[in-house]
């Protein structure tokens, strides 16, 4: 045994070994455990899944700039679209306000005539009505309800 | 050459220098030399099977080979390895036991297989000492049984067994006499603890 096999403090936890016994079998446990040397084809395996390891590695930093590119594509293109739905939101709501101002323009004269003092107060009723039905319209687009009466 | 081996495996700044200076290849070509051994010895400890321990140490070497210019120093490059390969080890026992509980019949025809083959039916004395000696190291806790093999395997050194394994000297050296006492008890039990019979031992 040697220097770095002495277990200081062993005897005092009462399990002192048969010195003869122990010495014995320290022999013949390295006879038993020698050793493993590596297989002789260890290397050329090493080195050819390397080689392989560094193709795939070569592949990828070949390729990425090419993904790199095609995800700014994606990225600009989702912005563009982006800002499309914006312009036409607003340009829907200017055009709405345009055809409402007209149409009230056009009516208001008739409304006057037809109903008076009131004129006012049914054209704000005809507008909250048209608001109402278009809100209530969307909605049950949203909610997909004619697809469930479709199913109904 | 085995010490100079050793010795420059105790201080990898070479490696470290020319990693730096020279990128990876250079650098894996220094530290395969020195630590391809161990590995081995490492895997071979942790998971018995000398076929699966070659794959572990290969793949643990590639992945060493792939994350060696992310190495950064703070750990000593030798902890650094002997984790990745403990690592590497540690998966191919969690698959294996997955496997195992998957193909339980199969499994255990096979442990039965090689229990059989543990009994000593031929050879000399000496040869079959070695083959019960061989079984009864099987049968000590995990823990005790892989300090032991790889203090064995590394030539009887606790600072290079402590640096694979990753714990203190200290707990190297409790194991190590727990085995020797677990291997002692158990052949009393067999009526085998004279030591005139291990001192012929041949493997």
């Amino acid at each position: 045994m040697n220097s770095d096999q002495t277990l200081p403090g062993d005897t005092a936890r009462g399990l002192a070994l048969d010195a003869a016994l122990d010495a014995a079998l320290d022999a013949a446990l390295t006879r038993v455990l020698p050793p493993p040397e590596l297989p002789p084809q260890f290397r050329t395996q090493l080195a050819a899944a390397i080689a392989r390891e560094a193709a795939l590695e070569l592949t990828l930093r070949s390729a990425r700039p090419r993904l790199e590119r095609e995800q700014r594509e994606q990225l600009a293109e989702l912005h563009a679209d982006y800002m499309r739905l914006r312009r036409r939101t607003l340009g829907t709501l200017i055009g709405g306000a345009f055809a409402a101002g007209a149409a009230v323009a056009v009516s208001l004269p008739w409304l006057k005539a037809t109903f008076g003092p009131d004129a006012m107060l049914v054209l704000a009723g005809l507008g909250a009505v048209a608001g109402l039905a278009i809100g209530t319209a969307s909605w049950v687009r949203r909610l997909g309800v004619p697809r469930l009466l479709q199913r109904l | 050459m085995q010490s100079a081996v050793a010795g420059a495996a105790s201080d990898d700044s070479d490696v470290v220098e020319l990693l730096r200076a020279h990128g990876r290849e250079r650098a894996f070509a220094l530290l395969l030399p020195r630590y391809e051994r161990k590995v081995f010895r490492l895997c071979c400890a942790l998971l018995r099977d000398p076929t699966q321990a070659q794959d572990a140490a290969q793949e643990s070497l590639v992945r060493i080979w792939k994350a060696l210019p992310s190495y950064d120093g703070r750990a000593s490059l030798s902890s650094w390895i002997y984790t990745i390969a403990r690592n590497r080890c540690l998966t191919a026992i969690e698959r294996r036991r997955a496997h195992a509980a998957l193909s339980d019949s199969e499994f255990d025809m096979t442990s039965q297989a090689a229990e059989v083959a543990l009994e000593p039916e031929f050879g000399s004395d000496s040869e079959q000492r070695a083959a019960q000696l061989r079984e009864l190291i099987d049968l000590l806790p995990e823990r005790a049984r892989r300090t032991l093999v790889l203090f064995y395997f590394e030539q009887r050194s606790i600072s290079d067994v402590a640096q694979q394994l990753a714990c203190p000297e200290g707990t190297v050296k409790t194991h190590l006499f727990r085995a020797r006492a677990a291997l002692a008890a158990l052949l009393k039990q067999r009526g085998l603890d004279d030591p005139s019979l291990w001192l012929e031992v041949s493997p």
